[in-house]
């Protein structure tokens, strides 16, 4: 349970996650993804090499002060940290997640701000607040463009990218990325279900503006597990959606000849070797997964995606050798 | 049949230091106190001395049937100006002291809270610091910690800046978060960029100075600033401040530098600067490793240690004749 400090249990934990390609030429090797993640002096950049190259950021706290979003448009107002970090997974692709958790109620006032310092990523209503409401105000759509009540309410996403932006400004990166993709937003939410109530459950929605949302209904809501495993959803979801625009783009199956395999180098360079899904998932939520690879069944579709990548370059490798 | 795995590299492991009960400062020494001569420093630890007594007295009530910790420090200036040598100023800072019934356990030197031992203390502690948000902050603007100004409230916007572009901004009164009906606004200067790099700034390094004292920091999970033995056998004070280490312990029987508590005996002229630490200590989210193993192992001796870390810091101001 993270932040708990004595109090009572959190009864959600909400995030969003930023995915984007690291805008470099070569993917980063070790020393240097540490560098790049040395958000500050006295923490280690935590770094993990199986099963595949991983490094986290240390964490980077925000105060907050502001209402949370509500479906009914009820205001509650909140008090507190939000946690944020970076993630870079085998040198390429760069993650920022933040988040909070929350329990169901709080003070009725705005304590000293040690208090809260002492709670980090936890962030305290002020008064009682309704979850679902919070749930789904926070994972419901909302108008593009200036809205003075986004606006108003808790932005997870203003620091997530912020992250992203402090994180790729760095002169440590060349700037020439091997290849055109999206960045790609996931915005969570886990709600605590009372224990016995069978595996967890969850609801991963495509939005056609580019956002994901996902809603998570687990026993014993530990923040850190719940963050991770959304980190993980939203980098498998974000390599399928950046190479499936990638063979879109290759007019894979019109253009024959070299130049869709040319188009498609890149991915066979930088991306093919990325999935690993449920590779840093534990045993609690990997029930998860199991349920997301039978539908929408993620894998299903990148290996026939990879088969098809695979099959145009052994076609184009017959004629060389013919000749030869 | 279960297994696990673990990497060293992705699983910090944080080492705890020795504490104290009280980590008792018996002054600050600057330039002007130095040029005034021993007997200003006399005069200085006369007037310590009773306040001393009175917070050993306290703390052995609070710590119980257990024989109270207390360790006691000195700190001097050498990174504002640069007076006087280890050589010619410790010993007579230790005949002063001694001859008022003191004992300086502890002499650090205020530039080893920004350089110790190849780690910068400030500014891992800048890194540290989270702003406490005014209302309406919904974490879309970004930190101004940038601009190295640190305040208790929300800023006149007259005054803030950026958002003056926007158009004509009437003037508003800046406030206090958390005032009581009125506030006491303060904005903190932590430190100026200039061409030789960073100068923090007083009141920064003093509330550095009270982390280091209570044992709060730690680069990648391993104690910052450590005491270095100097005894009869190292001989006499070096010539040079830089030759001597930033924190040297002075009596061989002293208890630990750091303590579950400060308390700090300095004349009413420090009163903003400890203002100012107070409003930092209130902004700096430590590492939780850190903090629960204090508050565990103080658990365990029956002692009571505040949960915030501003109300582990307590003072006696004198008045200066």
């Amino acid at each position: 349970m993270t932040g708990g400090a004595g109090e009572g249990p959190q009864a959600f934990v909400c995030g969003e996650v930023r995915t984007c390609l690291l805008q470099t030429s070569a993917s980063l090797p070790r020393a240097e993804a540490v560098r790049l993640l040395q958000l500050r002096s006295d923490e280690a950049v935590r770094f993990s090499e199986r099963p595949n190259m991983y490094a986290v950021s240390p964490e980077v706290l925000t105060g907050v002060d502001c209402a949370l979003p509500a479906a009914t448009g009820s205001r509650v107002r909140a008090v507190g940290t939000v946690r944020a970090r970076a993630v870079l997974t085998e040198g390429r692709v760069l993650q920022a997640t933040a988040r909070l958790s929350s329990p169901v109620s709080g003070a009725d006032r705005r304590l000293p701000w040690g208090h809260y310092l002492v709670r980090p990523g936890v962030v305290q209503p002020l008064g009682r607040l309704s979850v679902p409401d919070v749930a789904a105000g926070f994972l419901g759509a909302r108008p593009a463009g200036p809205d003075r009540h986004a606006a108003a309410t808790v932005d997870l996403g203003a620091i997530a990218e912020r992250l992203l932006a402090r994180v790729l400004g760095q002169p440590l990166l060349d700037r020439r990325a091997p290849f055109k993709s999206r960045r790609t937003r996931l915005r969570w939410f886990a709600v605590h279900a009372a224990d016995g109530q069978g595996p967890p459950a969850a609801e991963f929605t495509v939005a056609a503006d580019g956002l994901r949302t996902l809603w998570i209904s687990a026993a014993g809501l530990d923040a850190a597990e719940i963050a991770g495993f959304c980190e993980e959803l939203a980098l498998h979801d974000w390599l399928l959606t950046t190479l499936i625009r990638m063979v879109d783009r290759s007019r894979l199956g019109s253009t024959a000849g070299p130049e869709a395999v040319l188009a498609l180098r890149p991915a066979v360079d930088h991306l093919l070797h990325l999935w690993m899904p449920g590779a840093r998932t534990g045993a609690r939520l990997a029930p998860l997964w199991d349920g997301l690879e039978r539908h929408p069944g993620f894998t299903r579709q990148w290996q026939t995606l990879v088969q098809r990548i695979r099959d145009q370059l052994a076609l184009q490798a017959i004629p060389f050798r013919c000749e030869a | 049949m279960e297994t696990t795995f673990r990497e060293e590299s992705a699983d910090p492991r944080t080492q705890s230091v020795p504490l104290s009960h009280l980590s008792l400062e018996l002054g600050h020494l600057y330039m002007e106190d130095f040029a005034a001569g021993a007997g200003r420093l006399r005069e200085q630890f006369t007037r310590v001395k009773p306040w001393a007594d009175a917070a050993r007295l306290s703390v052995a009530g609070a710590a119980g049937a257990r024989r109270p910790r207390v360790s006691t420090c000195f700190l001097v200036d050498d990174y504002f100006t640069r007076f006087s040598s280890p050589a010619e100023l410790v010993p007579m800072l230790l005949a002063e002291a001694e001859a008022c019934g003191l004992t300086i356990d502890y002499l650090a030197r205020e530039s080893g809270c920004a350089t110790a031992d190849g780690v910068e203390p400030a500014s891992l502690v800048e890194g540290r610091l989270v702003e406490s948000p005014p209302v309406g902050s919904n974490g879309s603007r970004p930190a101004v910690r940038e601009i190295g100004w640190l305040c208790n409230g929300e800023r006149s916007p007259a005054a803030g800046g950026g958002e003056a572009m926007s158009g004509a901004t009437a003037w508003a009164a800046p406030a206090e978060t958390g005032a009581r009906r009125h506030s006491v606004f303060m904005d903190v200067e932590l430190w100026d960029d200039g061409d030789r790099g960073r100068t923090w700034s007083c009141p920064f390094l003093a509330a550095v100075w009270q982390l280091l004292r209570l044992g709060l920091l730690r680069r990648e999970g391993r104690p910052v600033l450590q005491a270095v033995p100097w005894g009869g056998e190292r001989g006499a004070f070096p010539r040079s401040w830089d030759d001597l280490p930033p924190l040297v312990q002075l009596n061989p029987s002293a208890a630990p530098f750091a303590a579950y508590g400060t308390f700090s005996v300095l004349p009413s002229r420090f009163l903003p600067v400890e203002h100012a630490v107070r409003l930092v200590l209130g902004q700096v989210a430590l590492e939780e490793a850190v903090l629960r193993q204090t508050a565990e192992r103080a658990d365990r001796e029956g002692f009571a240690v505040p949960p915030a870390v501003t109300d582990r810091a307590a003072y006696a101001f004198y008045a200066e004749p």
